[in-house]
């Protein structure tokens, strides 16, 4: 990298070096990442800036409901379904095969890599089926959306993890789709790294909605 | 050469037609508001015959009033203020001064745009509704957003949609928020350091930072409030609320906790709409001085604080809505420390023209930009009156806002469009428009956004309240009317040189000759230029 110095703040874009002299890159004449696809680097910076915005979501409903519950005289703690344990359980040990399968991959040990990934993914489906039979255990409990701000929220946050979480089980049935076929090139790797990086941070973000209504709400 | 549909400079183009409607359609509405505000009970059969139910007799109810003054907003904030210098010219320029080949994800960035235009179909679905559009104004403020039909004629089917609307809205400008800055960070030319960036983009990229911060905020409080219209849920809406006959079995939740959301996301929107015109107005400033801008590094650090200082001040929206008084005063000091960043731009701005007096090149765009930095000053001053609790307890409801308001985040950003558009048409479409209507339009369009935003002040003054169809009926506003008349009759004449700008486009799209090289002879050595 060139060190700023007087003469080149202010001066003109430094381009490419590949780029034929006199301009900035733009429509295509073959500045940097020419060639019409993102590049590996950017996708793990989106993903990594999709996250912080997931997180800001999330964030929003926490804020609502520490003011709403704060304001408020109608808030009753519920007794969560036994079946979310497991789940929680399901969710981390998915996290635990879909990192066990990307650092296969990364080792060359490409065998291991599709059993494992395929594991993580039936694991994030199972996820999702006790999510929905959580939501029935509770309903059936008499515990529903409206009624209680306690169980308002929380079905507010399990409904939106959970559209997260079918959000990322879609790129990983899309890498089990790519690994079946045995074209995971240099692209379908970007997908492992981004789509594992993303479900560990479903993971997380799940374990904070349990300890929140477990301890808190 | 044709273009493919993901090409940065064509999504540009998508998004700078949607911009150029909607900005019609949001001019257009305030003119009508302007002309029912003077002329109250005055019939105009182009109302009947485009409002029916809302202008039965020609004469507007002050529901359909409210109903265009929400669609005014909406479309103003959302469509134009943060579409046109973000994502029209951010599209345009941002690869261009990177050196990079094209947007980190260009597929990516057409759906964004797709996206977008679902959600002003949306919008345009919200007002065709058999009740009218929804009343509850751009803040869609609870509980008269969150109660449905009862609340009104267009709070039923009209809101949703709204809210719908909005919400669509936040994921298009999401995913579009992770394009730029995907693209900042990883497209940007290995041979560019971050702070050897152009001050435009620098710009682009803290914007895209605000949005990915603000606008998840208010897709949240949006799933929030429809759950409460949709479901029953009590978020938004207080126990034992009664209109008239109707008590509404909502409990205990908290209008207040709405104007916390909303204003969380709504103060960063205001910097995410001029923002990128301040980058727009650095490059134009400097490319037609002939000089690097001044305190080059200072202004990108200014851009940094103003954002950070943007996200933390939320709460001067709420001054009158029963802040604990302690908070008051602290948005209130965080609010006021806004105007150092903000002078020191101004500052650099001012002092890059002064080195520059003798080698100054007063081309339209330039106009534009100087123009722009005179309306900050304008809009910024007005703000430290609203900044403080005791004058806003005054100021909050009256037309001192609306003044403040159109001029900072309206007209100024409006100028950096301006601005923007003159100067990068060559790369938008091809050709150069008209300079000569271009200066004729430039200063018509600066003395009669003055003649038409000024004299708010003194109707706020006089303690004229906003959001009001009718002043007509207010024994204490009536010494205030004929100013109000010539604020129309303002309005009217700065839309109509607007027609200067419609044609000189048109004009130039159609027989305009194509752009040379460098169209503006603007200096290689100067970076900003791009």
């Amino acid at each position: 990298m060139p060190s700023l110095t007087q003469s080149n703040i202010g001066g003109p874009p430094p381009v490419h070096p590949e780029l034929p002299p006199g301009g900035g890159g733009g429509d295509g004449d073959g500045g940097r990442g020419s060639g019409g696809g993102s590049t590996r680097a950017a996708s793990m910076t989106a993903i990594i800036v999709v996250m912080c915005a997931s997180f800001m979501t999330f964030g929003a409903f926490l804020s609502a409901m520490v003011i709403r519950r704060g304001l408020s005289n109608d808030w009753h703690k519920f007794a969560l379904p036994r079946i979310l344990w497991y789940n929680t359980i399901v969710l981390i040990l998915s996290s635990i095969a879909i990192e066990a399968a990307r650092r296969m991959l990364k080792r060359g040990r490409r065998s291991y890599f599709t059993p494992l990934w395929t594991i993580a993914t039936v694991l994030g489906t199972l996820f999702l089926i006790g999510q929905f039979t959580a939501w029935n255990q509770l309903a059936a409990q008499g515990v529903f959306l409206v009624g209680n701000p306690s169980s308002a929220f929380f079905h507010v946050m399990t409904w939106a993890h959970a559209a997260h979480v079918v959000g990322a089980l879609l790129a990983v049935i899309y890498v089990e789709f790519l690994a079946l076929k045995y074209e995971l090139g240099t692209r379908g790797r970007t997908w492992v790294d981004a789509s594992s990086l993303f479900w560990h941070f479903l993971d997380v973000l799940w374990l904070g909605i349990m300890a929140l209504f477990v301890f808190w709400a | 050469m044709k273009l493919p549909l993901t090409h940065h400079r064509t999504v540009a183009r998508l998004y700078f037609w949607l911009s150029l409607g909607s900005v019609i359609l949001g001019v257009l509405l305030s003119l009508v508001m302007r002309f029912h505000l003077v002329y109250p009970s005055k019939a105009v059969g182009l109302f009947q015959l485009l409002w029916p139910r809302g202008a039965q007799g020609g004469v507007m109810t002050p529901e359909l009033y409210l109903s265009l003054l929400t669609l005014h907003g909406t479309v103003m904030v959302f469509f134009v203020l943060t579409l046109a210098p973000m994502n029209a010219f951010g599209n345009l320029m941002l690869p261009r001064q990177l050196g990079a080949a094209h947007m980190a994800f260009p597929r990516l960035n057409l759906i964004s745009f797709l996206i977008t235009l679902v959600s002003f179909g949306l919008l345009l679905a919200s007002v065709l509704t058999e009740d009218g559009g929804p009343l509850s104004g751009w803040t869609a403020y609870p509980p008269l957003s969150a109660l449905g039909a009862i609340a009104g004629p267009g709070q039923g089917l009209g809101q949703t949609l709204w809210f719908f609307s909005i919400g669509v809205f936040c994921i298009g400008a999401l995913l579009s928020s992770v394009n730029v800055v995907a693209t900042v960070i990883e497209m940007r030319s290995p041979t560019m350091p971050l702070m050897a960036m152009p001050i435009a983009s620098w710009n682009w990229f803290i914007t895209a930072i605000l949005s990915l911060l603000s606008f998840p905020v208010l897709l949240a409080a949006g799933m929030l409030i429809l759950l409460d219209r949709l479901a029953g849920t009590s978020f938004f809406v207080p126990a034992g609320l009664m209109i008239a006959d109707y008590k509404s079995p909502h409990m205990g939740g908290s209008p207040l906790l709405w104007q916390h959301l909303f204003w969380f996301f709504g103060h960063p929107e205001v910097y995410i709409a001029i923002l990128p015109g301040m980058g727009i107005v650095t490059t134009v400033i400097s490319a037609f001085s002939g000089r690097a801008i001044f305190g080059r590094r200072a202004m990108i650090f200014a851009t940094i604080a103003i954002a950070l200082l943007g996200m933390l001040v939320w709460g001067h929206h709420m001054f009158t809505s029963g802040l604990n008084p302690w908070s008051a005063i602290a948005f209130s000091i965080l609010t006021l420390a806004i105007g150092v960043p903000s002078a020191v731009k101004t500052f650099n701005w001012l002092a890059t023209l002064w080195l520059a007096r003798g080698e100054l090149r007063l081309t339209t765009p330039m106009l534009f930009a100087v123009g722009f930095v005179s309306i900050f000053v304008t809009g910024g001053l007005s703000g430290l009156f609203l900044g403080q609790p005791e004058l806003d307890a005054y100021f909050h409801d009256t037309y001192f806002v609306v003044a403040h308001f159109h001029i900072i985040m309206g007209i100024a950003a409006l100028f950096g469009i301006f601005a923007a558009t003159f100067y990068w048409f060559p790369f938008l479409f091809g050709k150069v428009l008209n300079e000569t209507l271009g200066k004729i339009h430039f200063y018509l369009t600066f003395v009669l956004a003055y003649a038409t935003f000024l004299p708010m002040h003194f109707a706020g003054f006089a303690g004229t309240p906003r959001r009001y169809a009718d002043f007509t009926s207010f024994d204490f506003l009536t010494p205030i009317l004929p100013l109000q008349k010539g604020i129309t009759h303002a309005a009217f004449a700065l839309a109509a040189v607007q027609l200067l700008f419609i044609g000189n486009l048109i004009w130039t799209l159609w027989r305009g000759a194509a752009a040379a090289e460098n169209p503006w002879q603007t200096n290689a050595d100067n970076g900003e230029a791009y």
